[in-house]
């Protein structure tokens, strides 16, 4: 052998980066022999082959959201103890440090400020009600009441964005977001996620599309605001002149354009473009028949309150939403302001169950008597609760109540939850005796109800796997039936 | 060839394998690969038992022959050629672990020993310059690691107990060949159950916790905990304590991934131990009533599958369209709910064609849909239904009729659909249903508590009773935006509630039921006007009134301009705000008011022929709470030459007590007496410069915000 082959087969820089090149030509080759190998897209595929992990108990949520954070003390969790010594002062080993918002922070009294409410039990379960809300309490042996929720939040934005999104910073996919990502549309026709607005009268918080938002998921999931007009989606119908058969015509086109487009820069987004003008089309015709109110009858009307015909009343969005529900909209969001009773809560209180009394019974007692009750989850609840103490001046029948995230009280109905009253708080309100349910537990609960498993459901982004829950939540595993 | 070479190009396909072998590893769980290259992955077995022996042979090499050792290229040649075929073998191996359903936690660790095995094989090529005691330790581990792992591959093709003793002679479950009630319940659907989700693991070919599942006998044996049938730690039966475990349990069975029991498989089993776990009892021996013997009845072994949860259910594309989903009721489930959208899109054809699986469909959802007779025809062969919503159909009650003969049906609805005593009786007798959904309007309630007592096992559910409560109707919608009236103005009122009367005035009295106007056509105004509207009808309380003022604004001045500018925040359109026809509304802020704060408000207009002018009106707003407070005064002077004004009248009104809490629109206008024409007019209205003591901007000057002025 000569000396120039011997060299030649030893081991030096330019050997060792050529067999490198094989290596990678290795690498090469499987992505040939798995197809999809080095696709970030094949995980969403995956999941439309494994959700729902497990049998849903409810198919379809829908979230009452009382935006503001209304008074639990004036609503549901009573405390005579706070009548008693209406005017003492918190002891300080009851607030026990927790920080307060900068409404109160400098008050020199927290003077406790017991309910002007009448309370009654009601049902077979023993929830106390407020005379505020006598339809809801009619509905007692429904209820799944948990007076022991808490939260990290204390102002309103955070609060808001964290049960929405399960993160105080806004940058999350919202929980229908995630249900729409993971088990997509039942109607094809209809968006998975509908978020509906409306307006109390009493002291009211923004509401922002945040809220809504996909997140890092596909656009396709974001929640779509039905708006209160006398027309529920904007810029819906053709413009005059334009027959659905041209629209399908320019469709088309406009899709093997964007398809082009995509094929040449293979932004994903572009693709979501084509399925969202498809769904527009498709909604253009579902749309109108389900959110025409006007053929409901009377008996639905007086159930729901008259108002129930105004479009952007609570009571119009509640019928609206059983209406997207049954028609199998997978997530409906509502929200209702005004509840941030700082001061004047007695009066503010009882506008805001006028409005929201009657319509959340009856959206239950609607969907009971159609059979789908079991199969959907009604959520009542707002994003902190409020101080047992007063914020500004006590008066004999007025006071106001700062924000309280240590213990607060949400129900649910229907899909898959027990009726009953779980949790206690303690004799002021103040913190939570048994059973504390934190935000990350709640989502935990709601995805188990659809049947998903919130540890395996994730989506990775920028580097790392999300899931709703982050990495925290428990089934609470006492409220499901 | 050269030896050389040889083993020049085997360690150049080492260096290309291996990187490929450890991507596919990796990403095998997520990936799928194509069935040719699957079919390679055969294989395996063929080929794995060279590197083993070969490896064999290099410890010993390496361990005792270090004294006499191999020529340099032939020692190489056989590690290269070792190397080679570690790597090929693991890679075919990874191929072969896709095919067939294996035990999770066996296979990972064989996976990932192979993998280990080929790396290092590829490291020993390099060991040429290595001490000898290192070798010898080298070479220990390396057998160590060829021994334990590949046995962890030979437990997987032969079973847990390769190494063992022979167990007894094994029994396959025999297949059931006949349906009838002459079978006994084990062998009619417990054994059925058994072999399909159990057998794969505890059976002939895996006998996992040492308990096999395939015969009766082998069943009483039990396994490493003992009996399964029998009280385990004073709890359920072992079999039931494990199948009704929650998922997520590491001892829940059948095990996470694998295909899981269904709902009726789950019934059965518990059913059937607890009815003492009988291999004999004959299902004709039991009562016909006797839920055991009807589930057994009814049980049908599903197709085999290969145990892989993703793909032993058929694919239902072929059902679903844009109004229809066919989907099953979760992964792994057999069960299928079908729902149907939109009534206008129905077709019958989409529910005949769901016949092909008519057997797996649990629920289904029809609500709203044209359904006919003939369509029910097909739903009754729908034998394993449970739930039905036919809600809103337009079939009439004696339809249902059919329904009856789907035994598994028990929650029904049927909203909408007319029904009274007797034949709501009619189709309760003898009916299958537990849950019956009607819509009632109560004329004759006694007589449904008649029914529900009677049918005890059936829970009527029925609409609430309102008929007896009254409600108050909502305020009826005055239905113009404009509050100007510039020589007539056309209002139309409407209520959302059919049925509704609308009565309204326009003097300024309260509408009654009895002698105001009944609105029926639009209105149309020309003066100042009152509108006051209330909404009536039977059976409801009347309305809240609601009213809105209409403005006569009959002179639209020529020009008009500021001698004092408003605040920088609130500056209008300019002076042409308040002459523009649109009024401010709530929101102070959404610039279509004009707001003084610091300065007196001053402006003139003017007119290119000299006139009289009789009235003047502000509309203004009015919040104490945003320190917005009332005009104090106006006053109007009127000039020719727009140079020298002459005072025509002032007109002072009065401000805020403490009670007062206020936030709405307000008007203040001011008269002006006599004839006189002039070609200006200048305007000053007064603000409060001084916030009264109980305010909490005592001391500071109010706000006065002005969104129009009319002129007649």
């Amino acid at each position: 052998m000569n000396e120039f082959l011997e060299h030649g087969l030893n081991q030096n820089r330019r050997k060792f980066l050529s067999k490198m090149s094989l290596g990678i030509g290795g690498l090469a080759l499987g992505s040939l022999m798995v197809p999809g190998l080095f696709d970030a897209s094949n995980e969403e595929e995956l999941f439309a082959n494994v959700l729902p992990h497990f049998a849903p108990k409810a198919k379809r949520v829908i979230y009452l959201f009382q935006n503001g954070a209304p008074s639990q003390l004036d609503l549901y969790d009573y405390k005579p103890m706070l009548q008693k010594m209406h005017g003492q002062d918190l002891p300080a080993s009851i607030r026990n440090g927790q920080r307060l918002t900068g409404m109160t922070a400098n008050q020199a009294k927290f003077p406790l400020a017991g309910t002007k409410f009448n309370f009654a039990q009601h049902g077979a379960n023993g929830g106390w009600f407020s005379e505020s809300i006598p339809h809801i309490a009619s509905m007692s042996d429904e209820l799944c009441i948990i007076r022991s929720m808490y939260t990290e939040a204390i102002n309103h934005d955070p609060a808001l964005t964290f049960f929405q999104t399960g993160a105080q910073v806004g940058n999350r996919p919202s929980m229908g977001s995630w249900v729409s990502y993971g088990l997509g549309s039942e109607n094809k026709n209809l968006p998975a996620f509908c978020v509906l607005l409306s307006k109390g009268k009493g002291n009211g918080q923004g509401v922002y599309s945040k809220l809504w938002n996909n997140g890092f998921l596909d656009s396709i999931h974001q929640g779509v605001q039905f708006s209160s007009g006398e027309e529920p989606v904007k810029y819906l119908s053709d413009p005059e002149f334009i027959d659905r058969g041209d629209k399908r015509k320019i469709l088309d086109e406009i899709a093997s354009l964007n398809q082009e487009a995509y094929n040449n820069i293979g932004d994903p987004e572009i693709v979501t473009k084509i399925q969202q003008y498809e769904l527009a089309y498709r909604m253009q015709m579902a749309v109108p028949e389900i959110t025409s109110l006007q053929n409901e009858p009377e008996s639905i009307v007086k159930m729901y309150g008259p108002e129930c015909l105004a479009p952007g009343t609570y009571a119009a969005n509640c019928l609206l939403a059983r209406k997207l529900s049954e028609n199998g909209v997978r997530f409906v969001q509502l929200y209702h302001q005004g509840w941030d009773s700082h001061g004047n809560l007695p009066a503010e209180i009882v506008g805001q169950c006028k409005d929201v009394d009657r319509p959340s019974a009856a959206l239950i007692k609607d969907l009971k008597q159609r059979g789908l009750l079991d199969e959907t989850l009604i959520i009542w609840g707002g994003e902190f609760g409020r101080t047992n103490y007063c914020q500004g001046a006590l008066t004999k029948d007025n006071y106001g109540r700062d924000h309280h995230p240590r213990a607060f009280t949400i129900w649910m109905a229907g899909g898959g939850v027990k009726p009953g009253v779980f949790g206690e708080t303690d004799d002021f309100g103040y913190n939570i005796n048994s059973l504390p349910v934190h935000v990350h537990d709640f989502h935990a609960t709601v995805m188990h109800l659809m049947g998903i498993d919130h540890e395996r459901f994730t989506f990775k982004h920028q580097g790392r796997r999300y899931r709703l829950t982050d990495v925290a939540g428990k089934v609470v595993n006492e409220i499901i039936s | 060839m050269d030896i050389k070479k040889l083993s020049q190009w085997g360690e150049w396909s080492v260096w290309f394998l291996n990187p490929l072998l450890l991507l596919l590893a990796i990403y095998s769980e997520t990936s799928k690969t194509n069935d040719v290259l699957l079919w390679f992955g055969k294989l395996h077995p063929l080929v794995l038992h060279f590197p083993i022996v070969i490896g064999i042979a290099i410890v010993i090499y390496f361990i005792f022959f270090q004294k006499n050792k191999l020529e340099e290229n032939t020692e190489k040649l056989i590690l290269v050629g070792n190397a080679l075929i570690a790597s090929i073998v693991a890679i075919l191996g990874l191929l072969l672990s896709k095919q067939d359903a294996y035990d999770t936690a066996t296979l990972n660790l064989h996976k990932w020993g192979g993998l280990s095995i080929a790396l290092i094989s590829w490291l020993l090529i390099y060991t040429k310059n290595i001490s000898t005691g290192y070798k010898k330790i080298m070479g220990l581990g390396y057998l160590l690691v060829l021994l334990f792992f590949t046995h962890q591959g030979a437990l997987l093709t032969h079973g847990e107990n390769a190494l063992s003793i022979p167990a007894p002679a094994i029994v396959k479950a025999e297949e059931v060949k006949t349906v009838d009630s002459s079978l006994s319940v084990y062998e009619k659907a417990v054994a059925p159950i058994l072999t399909q989700k159990c057998v794969g693991c505890h059976g002939p070919e895996k006998v996992k916790g040492k308990l096999q599942l395939q015969s009766p006998e082998l069943i009483l044996k039990g396994g490493k905990d003992g009996n399964i049938l029998t009280s385990f730690h004073n709890g359920e039966a072992l079999l039931l304590q494990r199948i009704h475990l929650p998922n997520a349990d590491e001892k829940h069975m059948p095990p996470d991934g694998k295909l899981q029991l269904t709902l009726e498989e789950l019934t059965l089993l518990n059913k059937w131990v607890k009815a003492g776990g009988n291999f004999t009892k004959k299902i004709s021996e039991l009562a016909k009533t006797d839920s055991l013997a009807i589930l057994a009845m009814a049980y049908k072994a599903p197709a085999k599958g290969n145990g892989d949860t993703k793909n032993t259910a058929p694919d239902l594309k072929e059902y679903n369209s844009s109004y229809l989903t066919v989907n099953y009721l979760f992964n792994g489930s057999e069960e299928i709910a079908v729902n149907f959208f939109q009534g206008s899109f129905y077709k019958k054809e989409q529910l005949t064609n769901l016949l092909k699986i008519k057997d797996k469909i649990v629920s289904l959802n029809m609500q709203g849909m044209p359904v006919t007779k003939e369509d029910l025809a097909s739903i009754v062969q729908f034998t394993h239904l449970k739930k039905l919503n036919l809600n809103y159909t337009k079939l009439a009650l004696v339809d249902l009729e059919p329904l009856k003969n789907i035994p598994s049906l028990i929650n029904l609805s049927i909203c909408g659909i007319e029904v009274n005593q007797n034949s709501l009786t009619t189709l309760l007798d003898k009916s299958p249903f537990t849950e019956i959904h009607i819509w009632t309007n109560h004329s004759n309630e006694k007589e449904f508590e008649q029914l529900t007592a009677k049918h005890k096992k059936v829970k009527i559910i029925i609409g609430d009773n309102l008929d007896t409560e009254i409600i108050k109707l909502t305020s009826p919608i005055i239905e113009q935006d404009s509050s100007i009236i510039v020589t007539s103005l056309e209002i139309g009122v409407k209520h959302f509630l059919k049925g509704t009367v609308v009565r309204y005035t326009i003097d300024g009295t309260e509408p009654d039921s009895l002698s105001s106007p009944i609105y029926s056509k639009k209105l149309h105004f020309t003066k100042n006007t009152v509108l006051k509207t209330k909404a009536f009808k039977p059976g409801w309380l009347s309305s809240d009134i609601v009213q809105k003022t209409f403005y006569k604004s009959e002179i639209h001045p020529d020009t008009i301009y500021f001698v004092t500018n408003p605040d920088k925040k609130y500056p209008g359109t300019g002076a042409k705000t308040l002459t523009d026809y649109e009024l401010g509304e709530q929101n102070f802020s959404n610039g279509k008011w004009l707001a003084y704060r610091d300065t007196t408000m001053k402006f003139v207009i003017g007119f290119k022929q000299a006139r009289p002018l009789h009235e003047a009106h502000f509309n203004a707003f009015v919040d104490n709470g945003a320190y917005i407070f009332p005009i104090l005064s106006i006053m109007i002077e009127g000039s020719n030459d727009g140079k020298q004004f002459k005072k025509l009248n002032e007109a002072k009104f009065p401000s805020l007590e403490k009670t007062e809490v206020v936030r709405e629109n307000k008007s203040f206008s001011c008269t002006i007496p006599g004839e006189a024409a002039y070609k200006y007019y200048r305007f000053t209205l007064l603000n409060l410069k001084k916030l009264p003591k109980w305010h909490p901007g005592k001391g500071t000057p109010a706000w006065i915000f002005v969104d129009e002025l009319f002129l007649n």
